[in-house]
């Protein structure tokens, strides 16, 4: 047992290691983050502005600030940019290496990427956190909703991840890896809360997104995150909900790998 | 001996959409249903035991490739039943995987930022290898090459050489059962293809490793492998030692002159002259190379012909080469393997 998690934090490491390499890109990262900050900055301001009352859909500005600059340095965490990595590794045949891992090729690639996450969650989100308690000054508790957050983001990486590999999966049959993703990351970053909160959403759109995967990856983990003290109803219907997806997910991006690699393997590739 | 591959009647076939040329052909491709099944193995049956060499040999898109998939357990056979270590591969990758090693000399399976060292580490941790058995390896490697150097240097620094043989080290680190080389010469100086030769057979010899390699180099062949097997257009051709096909080949003989003039111009008038005799005529840049086969011409009626109208200034007579030999084959000219 002891062996097997060696088996896979052994990839963690080597994640870590290589991430760390790389400290330029990593500051580049941190700068890239801060300007789109300042530019939804100015944005949201001119949203409240116009808007002429304090609180929008029941959001203060401050409020909306707190939210989006914690999306902004979450998404730097949970994005690993993996329908990249697996189109990528597709086209130019590399994935035979991986195949040949004693591994499950779904393991094989979180694993191999869970160091670059450990490294982001370090060093771009856990800063971020602490600026922005600083700055102002209570708007998040510290309490027991930092458990309910750290359940929800567990949940949120599982979720993303699997969304993730669903598309790599598609990968296996375009061969094409661009619009594809454009288009998943449009969607995630939509429809999960990352770039607007769900609470701005019409009523009809908010209807349904409500029952979609996609807002356990942003919404869920920020907005447990920012309740001081949230009724256990709340909690469990929220954490209920995402557990659901991890599991609905997983299973089916299980069940349509293994299929598609199938697919691959009888027909070539 | 106990088999540790088997074969038996295995082919592999791939559905390939027929393409269209132009732009209206693409949009046509979309919807095109227009399917062509291709062989690319076609009824192999081969049996390898523990400890043994094979080079699989044959031109570029014979199959090779394919067959080393369908070993690893990436590929599965059409139809055909495969066998390595008593499982069968693609049923079983996860495990397969643990007793086999793999290298293609176009690609590397280290980690790309950092020293080799943390990729021998990691292979340590994700193939289990226990701390002695480790140790003991990395001992065995630093007896054969000159390793600590190559251990501390990232991956992307390497030439092109000490990756290689990197890779084949990595390969060779979790003590497989059966090693699969894909070209692992490609691309390398002389110096260091002898260096890679030596350490595979080196650890074939310690390890009772048993090794399957493709590759074009003559020189990996006469190094390394007393058996070939020797596959073209997903067919095997040919399966025995190295010694029986020469003996096949027996009446060739190559004759190597040296004239007095100059030896392109020369090989070009020669190839006209002797045009009615069954030889063929190469040449390089100081010698000319004729092979003969003795059953139909005799090398002295050649030497004769040549010495009617050139002035010889040196000459030797050979064997046919191991090259010269699968040329032959390759060229299908001698209705071999039919």
């Amino acid at each position: 047992m002891v062996n097997k998690l060696k088996k896979y934090f052994a990839l963690t490491r080597l994640g870590v290691l290589e991430t760390l390499q790389w400290r330029i890109a990593l500051c580049v990262m941190v700068l890239g983050n801060l300007l789109y900050l300042t530019l939804i900055f100015f944005l949201w301001k001119a949203i409240f502005a116009s808007a002429g009352t304090d609180v929008v859909n029941g959001m203060t500005f401050e409020m909306t600030m707190v939210y989006l600059v914690l999306a902004t340095s979450l998404y730097g965490v949970v994005e690993l940019y993996l329908v990249w990595e697996i189109g990528r590794n597709i086209q130019s045949g590399k994935i035979v290496l991986d195949l040949l891992r004693p591994f499950k090729y779904k393991q094989y690639v979180f694993w191999e990427n869970s160091g670059s996450l450990l490294v982001n969650f370090l060093f771009t989100f856990l800063p971020t956190f602490i600026v922005v308690r600083l700055m102002t000054k209570g708007t998040i508790p510290l309490g027991i909703n930092l458990i309910y957050f750290l359940l929800a983001f567990v949940f949120s990486i599982i979720i993303n991840y699997n969304i993730d590999f669903i598309v790599g999966t598609i990968c296996l049959y375009t061969e094409s890896i661009w619009g594809i993703n454009i288009m998943k990351q449009m969607l995630v970053s939509l429809l999960s809360g990352a770039t607007i909160p769900l609470a701005f959403f019409p009523d009809r759109v908010a209807a349904v997104v409500k029952y979609l995967p996609f807002r356990a990856i942003y919404d869920t983990p920020l907005t447990l995150l920012m309740e001081a003290d949230p009724d256990w109803h709340t909690v469990v219907s929220k954490l209920g909900f995402s557990l659901f997806w991890v599991i609905a997910i997983s299973l089916f991006s299980n069940l349509f790998w293994r299929l598609s690699i199938k697919q691959v393997t009888v027909n070539g590739g | 001996m106990e088999s540790i591959i088997k074969l038996s009647n295995v082919s592999k076939e791939f559905k390939i959409l027929n393409r269209h040329e132009g732009l209206a052909g693409s949009i046509r491709d979309l919807f095109s249903r227009d399917y062509k099944i291709v062989r690319a193995v076609d009824n192999i049956s081969l049996d390898v035991a523990q400890g043994e060499i094979v080079g699989f040999l044959g031109p570029n898109g014979a199959g090779k490739s394919t067959t080393i998939k369908m070993m690893t357990g990436v590929l599965e056979p059409s139809n055909g039943e495969l066998i390595i270590n008593n499982r069968i591969p693609y049923k079983d990758r996860t495990k397969n995987s643990q007793e086999i090693g793999v290298v293609f000399g176009q690609r590397s399976q280290l980690w790309w930022a950092l020293p080799l060292v943390e990729s021998f580490k990691l292979l340590k941790d994700i193939y289990q290898i226990s701390d002695k058995d480790y140790n003991d390896m990395l001992e065995l490697y630093g007896s054969m090459i000159d390793l600590e150097p190559l251990l501390h240097k990232p991956v992307r620094q390497m030439s092109l050489g000490q990756r290689t043989l990197s890779d084949i080290l990595a390969a060779f680190l979790h003590n497989p059962k059966v090693v699969f080389l894909d070209e692992p010469t490609i691309g390398l100086d002389v110096a260091m293809k002898s260096k890679i030769r030596e350490m595979i057979l080196g650890l074939n010899q310690k390890k009772n490793t048993t090794v399957i390699l493709t590759t074009h180099d003559m020189g990996d062949v006469d190094a390394l492998c007393h058996r070939i097997v020797i596959i073209d257009k997903g067919r095997m051709l040919y399966d025995n030692d190295i010694e029986h096909l020469k003996k096949f080949f027996g009446a060739y003989r190559t004759l190597k002159i040296r004239l007095r003039e100059d030896t392109e111009e020369a090989a070009v008038k020669l190839t006209k002259e002797l045009s009615d005799l069954d030889i063929a005529i190469s040449n390089d840049d100081t010698w000319i190379s004729i092979l003969v086969n003795e059953e139909k011409t005799r090398v002295i009626k050649v030497l004769e012909r040549i010495q009617e109208t050139h002035s010889v200034r040196d000459m030797q007579l050979e064997e046919i080469s191991t090259e010269d030999v699968i040329k032959k084959i390759y060229e299908g000219g001698t209705g071999f393997g039919k």
